[in-house]
């Protein structure tokens, strides 16, 4: 587990994390999302231990990460725009790798190459971005690291090969209990992958929840009720987070388990209705509206 | 077998990033080792061929010399050294200026210090394989051509060593330079700063201390960097090349050697310490430690502020107001030209302005310091009950030194370390009057470089003005003159039991003639000299005139001096027995004729004055050069033989005749010309067709005065 806990950097007067505090737990896909500049980098080399934070404690598996070997070992920093070293390709970062990462699994490394239609022998100087991030990923994965820390890594790759980073983050957190940490700027991007998402917003944490909480106790419902009387009874109690009203459909989305919802409207006349599933997108929305967020300007754009 | 994360695992992968400098350091080594070798060799050879050697022995000797100035100590190399260090340095540490490479090497789990110690020690190899292989590579060359011996292994070990440590603090100047910087342009900048400041800071003193106090003195102080090993290098490598024992190298080479070993240390240690304390967010900025920053931008502006000022107050004749305001120019233009390159934003051009406070304010009161004298240095007399000892260096009076291994040393040097009056009280006399007095109101100005020990173990050096006309300064310098310290301190021959040792040649000369005298007898005739010389004094220094000169010739060629008077009994009786003196006094039997030109000096000085009022008024501005065209020059030439007599016994030998600088006692406007009789049985040599003489001042007899009038 990686706990953080009121982290806080500051680069110059700029206050970059201001007491962020997020746990992240074993086999689990940990989305941070936020806008540019939220911070999230800024986390991530922390977690890394790549810099030192100015306040606060990152712990993984109960070891401070910051100078601490031991800590290390058990990380792969994929940063936002990963370094391969001039003229080298594939194999040359394998062996650099490889040993560095006392787990490196070379074989496996070749193996997905081969799958990824990545030449171990082209110069990555050569390599398209996607193409770089994949053969970033890969090595990730092949060092058998505990944790996987992407930086804006999944950007630019291509719904196949996501597909396919996606089906080798599923296998090796089955068999080895991977837990990557995944930062993007773009919501979209982690909607199918995450369980866990944490939102950075100017430095400090929006909230951070499991998707699967904020999935159950959200609901959007559309329905026509039979009278005003009926929609006063069925919603009486209930917190409504939004209310829209086309004719007489009303498209409401509230707070509450789907069985409670379902009792409810089961209890008043209704022309027509049905549970609707939501978009990750449209959770936040009403999630960080509450707060009084506008998460279409943060996120979304 | 290593395990793949092992210690040398880490350091083969770490090569592998630096293909580069291994190839830069490999093939500069060979092309200057190897062809310093080849081109030293092929002259030699070629000198050979055209027949400049004329022995085989004298040609292997070449040889030998010439590989072991290829190999061994040589001034092309050390430049190249500290550029080779600096450059294996920045190589080595230059990621942390790029933050992709920061994350990658500082997020996989390799220890500080392993990757510190990896990076070090490859560079370190880099370099000692690299120079060992041009090594070598050059010995087997200089070897195939027969010009390797003991000597030329040994120098070059020597020479491997101490290249090895100015490598050393070269290359840990550069770690630490990147460990304080973000980028390799400021890196460059903070390398030069800590390599150049002593020097640049030293200079700086020195020249406001020239500009400014009158009784500054730069000989006797030990100005010298102390911490900058390329003035090392400068100041020594000479001198090692040039002795012949590899003892004597060592001796000279291993306390530099020593020094520049802590130096490097420490270089080092601060450099783990920045490394340790970096942030790795410091990628690309200017500077890694912002607190650095204030300390950096005023310790560049004060001496490059001092250094415009100077420049300014040069090139302008001395203009003190334009000085000060070339220095808060220069304190400004250089606090806003840092401030620029923190932050590579123009806009930032007036950030901080309280540090450049501070080096505006630092810089004015430097200024202040030295323009009206707040420390009072030139106000400064020890108190006589302070003064352990003084020496003094006259600025008029110059002989050859050298040191135990025969290599020749400034005089000041010489005097510093031979010379101690316990008398002070003469000394501080003369600095209280030279205090007292403007040089300009003085007769006969002359110059003492003064140095005080004082019993606290300080030294002071000063310059004292003292004037030769005045009796009470006489007097005083004849208290100085007559103590045996002054005359051991200043006299080499006095306290060099092997002055004469390698002597090859001795000969007397009175002016015409030139006697041999066996070099056997050398030391028979210095104690005679030493003897003599207890007669010496301020009175026989500045008015006496020797009647001739004794000459030693050594074994490499080089010459000493020792003037003879007419009071040396000793010395001349030596002479005597040796049958080599022959008196200053001429016989006018022997002389043909002698010519006496008056030049009139006053006569052309009037002209040159009309000449140059005339231009002034006509140009309304001083000429820069003025011609006359008249001639006051008058030539006569006597033969009357009582005319001669007359002349002969007011002349000195033109060659003896200012030992201490003191020509005010001749008559500068007479040249006299003795021509002998070509048939004279007096052995003069017959080489020269005349030999010069002068008058004493006052000395002049009329009937020269008359028939050498200038009339128009």
């Amino acid at each position: 587990m990686i706990e953080i806990h009121n982290l806080t950097k500051r680069f110059d007067q700029i206050k970059a994390v201001d007491e962020v505090s997020v746990a992240i737990r074993e086999k689990t896909v940990f989305g941070l999302i936020g806008t540019n500049g939220a911070g999230k980098s800024t986390v991530l080399r922390m977690i890394a231990g790549v810099i030192k934070p100015d306040e606060g404690t990152v712990a993984v598996d109960n070891m401070p990460v910051y100078d601490n070997v031991e800590a290390k070992k058990r990380l792969f920093f994929i940063a936002d725009e990963p370094y391969f070293f001039a003229n080298a390709n594939a194999q040359t970062m394998e062996r650099y790798y490889s040993g560095v990462y006392e787990a490196f699994d070379k074989e496996e490394f070749y193996r997905y190459l081969e799958k990824f239609s990545l030449d171990k022998n082209r110069k990555i100087g050569t390599f398209s971005k996607g193409m770089k991030k994949q053969l970033a990923l890969l090595l990730g994965i092949c060092a058998h690291t505990k944790y996987i820390l992407c930086d804006e890594t999944f950007d630019g790759l291509d719904p196949v090969m996501r597909q396919g980073i996606k089906s080798i983050f599923a296998k090796e957190m089955e068999e080895r209990g991977l837990t990557p940490v995944i930062a993007s700027h773009n919501l979209r991007e982690l909607e199918d992958i995450c369980d866990h998402v944490g939102l950075l917003h100017k430095g400090g944490v929006l909230l951070s929840k499991d998707l699967e909480d904020m999935k159950c106790n959200i609901q959007k419902v559309q329905c026509v009720f039979a009278t005003v009387d009926d929609e006063i009874k069925a919603l009486n109690g209930l917190e409504i987070l939004k209310k829209e009203q086309r004719g007489s459909l009303s498209t409401i989305t509230l707070r509450s388990g789907r069985e409670e919802v379902e009792a409810r409207l089961a209890t008043v006349d209704t022309v027509f209705y049905e549970v609707l599933p939501l978009s990750l997108e449209e959770i936040f929305i009403s999630e960080t509206e509450v707060v009084g967020y506008d998460i279409k300007k943060l996120i979304l754009g | 077998m290593t395990s793949k994360n092992s210690f040398w695992a880490s350091c083969r992968e770490n090569h592998k990033r630096r293909i580069w400098v291994w190839i830069v350091a490999v093939l500069s080594q060979l092309l200057v080792y190897g062809g310093m070798t080849m081109v030293y060799l092929s002259r030699i050879r070629s000198f050979y061929e055209g027949g400049t050697y004329r022995t085989r022995q004298a040609f292997e000797e070449a040889m030998y010399q010439a590989a072991r100035d290829a190999l061994g100590f040589s001034d092309n190399v050390y430049p190249f050294i500290m550029i080779l260090g600096a450059i294996i340095g920045i190589q080595g540490f230059s990621y942390l200026y790029d933050r992709r490479k920061v994350d990658m090497y500082h997020s996989v789990p390799v220890a500080k210090g392993r990757r510190f110690a990896v990076v070090y020690l490859n560079g370190l190899m880099i370099y000692v394989v690299s120079y060992l292989a041009g090594l070598f590579v050059s010995m087997v060359l200089a070897g195939a051509q027969g010009a390797v011996n003991a000597a030329v292994i040994s120098d070059a070990g020597l020479a491997f060593l101490w290249n090895l440590f100015l490598f050393l603090v070269s290359y840990h100047m550069m770690i630490l330079s990147v460990m304080l910087t973000g980028n390799r342009f400021v890196t460059a900048c903070v390398y030069l700063f800590l390599g150049l400041f002593e020097i640049c800071a030293n200079a700086m003193k020195n020249a406001l201390s020239w500009d400014f106090y009158d009784t500054y003195t730069i000989a006797f102080k030990d100005s010298a960097p102390k911490l900058s090993v390329y003035y090392d290098c400068t100041a020594n490598i000479w001198q090692l090349k040039n002795l012949k024992e590899a003892g004597e190298k060592a001796a000279l080479a291993f306390p530099i050697m020593g020094k520049w070993a802590v130096i490097a240390a420490v270089f080092l240690a601060l450099s783990w310490i920045a490394y340790r304390k970096r942030a790795s967010e410091a990628a690309g900025k200017a500077i890694a430690f912002p607190v650095l920053k204030p300390f950096l931008k005023v310790a560049v502006a004060i001496p490059g502020a001092l250094l415009i000022g100077s420049l300014v107050y040069d090139s302008s004749n001395g203009n003190v107001t334009l000085m000060a305001a070339g220095m808060l120019a220069g304190a400004v233009i250089i606090c806003a030209a840092m401030e620029v390159l923190y932050a590579f934003d123009i806009r930032c051009i007036l950030k901080h302005l309280p540090s450049t406070g501070v080096a505006i304010a630092g810089v004015l009161a430097i200024f202040c310091i030295f323009k009206w004298d707040l420390t009072g240095y030139d106000k400064y007399i020890p108190d006589q009950n302070r003064v352990e000892s003084i020496a003094i260096s006259l600025d008029s009076y110059y002989d050859n030194y050298w040191d135990e291994n025969r290599q020749y040393i400034n005089s000041d040097d010489y005097i510093k370390e031979n010379m101690f009056l316990t008398d002070a009280k003469p000394v501080l006399a003369l600095a209280a009057m030279s205090r007292q007095t403007d040089a300009e109101d003085m007769g006969q100005s002359r110059t003492l470089q003064v140095l005080y020990r004082l019993k606290s173990g300080r030294e002071k050096a000063r310059r004292v003005v003292v004037d030769y006309d005045d009796p009470k300064a006489v007097a005083y310098l004849d208290q100085i003159f007559k103590t045996d310290e002054f005359k051991r301190g200043i006299f080499q021959v006095m306290t060099d039991e092997k002055y004469c040792d390698g002597v090859t040649k001795i000969s007397y000369s009175n002016g015409p003639v030139r006697t041999a005298i066996p070099a056997k007898e050398a030391d028979a005739l210095r104690a005679a000299w030493i003897k003599d010389m207890e007669q010496f004094d301020f009175k026989l220094a500045k008015d006496g005139m020797p009647c001739g000169q004794i000459t030693l010739s050594y074994a490499d060629y080089s010459q000493r001096e020792w003037y003879v008077y007419d009071t040396f009994t000793e010395t001349i009786a030596c002479l005597k027995k040796n049958e080599a003196f022959y008196p200053a006094q001429l016989n006018a039997e022997d002389v043909d004729y002698i010519t006496v030109v008056n030049y009139h000096n006053e006569l052309t000085q009037e002209a040159v004055d009309m000449a140059v009022d005339e231009s002034v008024a006509r140009e309304g501005d001083m000429p820069i050069d003025v011609a006359i065209d008249v001639d006051y020059t008058v030539t006569e030439n006597f033969t009357d033989r009582a005319q001669l007599e007359e002349i002969l016994s007011e002349i000195h030998c033109s060659y003896f005749t200012s030992p201490w600088g003191n020509y005010n006692g001749i008559e500068d406007n007479y040249s006299v010309n003795v021509v002998f009789k070509k048939d004279s049985d007096y052995p003069y040599e017959r080489d020269s067709y005349y030999f010069n003489y002068v008058f004493v001042k006052g000395q002049v007899p009329d009937f020269v005065a008359e028939a050498t009038a200038y009339t128009e």
